[in-house]
């Protein structure tokens, strides 16, 4: 009995042992799995914090960074958190971070554009004025002593005038200037006079192309910083050299300098910037600020043509191509333009005409002495009616003028020679009686008027002539107004002249429109007569 | 566009001090244009014709006559130009000498 129940109680024994056994290794095996897990979990905890110290240590600050030199950001430091939505969140933070910095960045860049814009608008408007008040000066002074001071300031001016207009273009303003269509020669050299070592640049190949007037300040603009950017980053004993090139669709102005040229990485930085395709940011370029190529690339891309730096000059240095396509180019005749009368087939035979100044305000009239040879001409030489005269009905005035008024009566005081004025019945809308002034605009007092019994001339001293106050006008209204339609050269037209024709019209309504409602007040077209 | 000191490269002094507003200059037309800047071609242009005054030559270039006086001092050194003082009027002598002269003279026979 004893031996059945011990027997029981070893082999209960066995059992519980067995199941303390069991139950030991499971619990085991459980315990080594949760520290496992907990192994686990702490790494991953320690991997997220790292993951976030990451994101403000490095990637936060790239995407700062990324704005002045954009770049692939750095991603996940843990490859095994992607996909997680721990990092999802972290990519939000991002977003949300990036977005706030181009926010603030834009508008750091807007209100520094505005500010920069309006002082150097200020800083360009006071060069100009200085640089018209310069001019006057080197009109009025004629000692050398002076205009060579005169000149050093002018060039002082004028590079000052260059760097606000820079600035100005760069935060989006226009250059600020409207020009006629110009050669391109004359492109260069209006550059060439917007730097400071301008004596060094030698401009070859003289063309016959111009351009066209809305491009004429941009390609200035950009050809002085190109040419700056030339000519000091090369030796100032060196030489930049220009060239022009007619090309099949455009024009080439070639710019090489013999200086340090630039490595691979400047080149392409300067390409990106003279694409014209990114947006210029006027807080980053540098200390001191760089503005030369981001202002050319600017103007580049807004006017449509292009530059390029990526070529090694001949000399060594760099060569900058700057190409303007043929709808940017035009040709000037120089005959058209207002102020270059010389052109004009009579304006180079002086000793026997008149010297004509038909196109050209007579801005020097005080200036302008006799010339005594002219009295001594034996009786003036009928004035070649000139036929080649850009403005047709200028070219007819002078003919109808001729035809009525002989050799010897050519001497009379202008309001005498004029010809009839248009007949009443053809409403002119450009009453251009005749060039008159061309006998005498420069005042001379003494005029050929005929001849003695030997042949000699008489000279009769012209008695004041009292020109009609709307003299000026009329007679410079065959002067101005056109319009050239190829290269939109307007003749000048002066303030006064202008005030006067509309002051004109408005009397003529004011009548028109009194006499026709007083007389027909049931007539309900009022401006009938206008 | 084109500043005065680009016209003149720098120069403000004319090389020659032979120029005033009335001086007559007169091209030779036999010379050859070839490397010379714009404004000195027109004033070649301008003077081929026949003479012309200093002050016309500014007035068609416009540009100041200081400015003009080193351009056409260059044009003359370099042959191309050459400049001529303008015929002096008659010069009468005074009525107060001529009555000396006579008295001097009718006193002496």
């Amino acid at each position: 009995m004893t031996d059945h129940i011990s027997e029981a109680v070893s082999w209960c024994l066995a059992a519980a042992l067995l199941v303390v056994l069991v139950l030991l290794i499971r619990q085991r095996q459980i315990t080594a799995g949760v520290r496992r897990r907990n192994a686990t979990l702490e790494e991953s905890l320690r991997a997220r914090d790292e993951e976030v110290r990451h994101l403000v240590d490095v990637r936060l600050p790239s995407i700062a960074d990324a704005l002045s030199q954009p770049g692939p950001l750095p991603g996940l430091r843990d490859e095994k958190l992607a996909g997680t939505a721990f990092a999802q969140s972290l990519h939000a933070v991002m977003e949300q971070f990036t977005r706030a910095v181009d926010k603030a960045q834009s508008r750091a860049d807007a209100s520094a554009k505005a500010a920069l814009k309006a002082s150097m608008r200020a800083v360009q408007g006071l060069a100009n004025e200085q640089q018209v008040s310069i001019s006057e000066m080197q009109e009025r002074h004629d000692n050398p002593d002076v205009l060579r001071d005169l000149l050093e300031i002018d060039h002082a001016n004028a590079q000052f005038g260059r760097r606000a207009q820079a600035i100005a273009v760069l935060c989006g303003s226009w250059p600020g200037r409207q020009r006629l269509a110009s050669s391109l020669t004359d492109v260069v050299r209006g550059a060439k006079s917007r730097i400071r070592d301008y004596q060094r640049v030698q401009v070859h190949a003289l063309i016959d192309v111009a351009v066209v007037s809305r491009v004429v300040e941009p390609a200035v603009l950009a050809v002085a910083e190109l040419l700056d950017n030339a000519a000091r980053h090369s030796q100032p004993n060196t030489s930049v050299e220009v060239s022009l090139q007619p090309v099949h669709n455009g024009a080439c102005i070639v710019i090489d300098d013999a200086g340090v040229g630039m490595d691979g990485l400047e080149v392409q930085r300067a390409a990106g910037l003279l694409s014209g395709q990114r947006a210029v940011d006027v807080v980053r370029l540098g200390d001191p600020p760089q503005f030369g190529f981001a202002v050319v690339g600017l103007l580049a891309g807004r006017y449509g043509f292009s530059v390029s730096v990526d070529t090694r000059s001949p000399y060594g240095g760099v060569r900058a191509v700057l190409f303007l396509p043929t709808e940017l180019l035009t040709h000037v005749d120089p005959d058209a333009r207002p102020g270059t009368a010389g052109q004009d087939p009579e304006g180079a035979e002086p000793l026997h005409t008149l010297p004509s100044r038909r196109t050209r305000p007579p801005r020097r009239a005080p200036h302008a002495p006799t010339v005594p040879a002219q009295a001594q001409e034996p009786s003036p030489i009928p004035r070649r009616a000139p036929a080649q005269s850009p403005i047709p009905h200028q070219a007819q005035a002078p003919a109808a003028h001729q035809a009525q008024s002989p050799a010897a009566h050519q001497a009379q005081a202008p309001h005498q020679a004029q010809p009839p004025a248009p007949a009443p019945a053809a409403p002119a809308p450009e009453p251009a009686p005749a060039p008159a002034p061309q006998l005498s605009p420069d005042g001379e007092g003494t005029r050929v008027y005929g001849t003695t019994a030997g042949g000699l001339p008489k000279r009769r001293r012209r008695e004041a002539a009292a020109t009609p106050p709307s003299g000026d006008w009329t007679t410079g209204a065959g002067q101005t107004g056109a319009a050239d339609p190829d290269t939109g050269a307007f003749r000048a037209r002066s303030a006064k002249e202008t005030a006067s024709r509309m002051g004109a019209f408005a009397r003529g309504t004011r009548s028109g429109r009194s006499a026709t409602q007083d007389s027909a007040a049931h007539h309900d077209e009022g401006n009938r007569q206008a | 566009m084109v500043r005065p000191y680009v016209v003149t490269d720098g120069r403000a002094y004319p090389t020659r001090n032979t120029f005033d507003l009335v001086t007559l200059v007169m091209a030779h037309p036999d010379r050859p244009l070839t490397g010379l800047s714009p404004e000195k071609r027109r004033v070649m242009e301008l003077c081929l014709g026949g003479a012309l005054s200093v002050a016309e030559v500014c007035g068609y270039l416009e540009l100041p006559v200081s400015v003009t006086k080193v351009l056409l001092g260059d044009l003359v050194d370099s042959g191309h130009i050459s400049a001529r003082a303008p015929i002096p009027p008659a010069e009468l002598p005074e009525v107060q000498l001529l009555q000396e002269v006579l008295d001097g003279l009718r006193a002496r026979l």
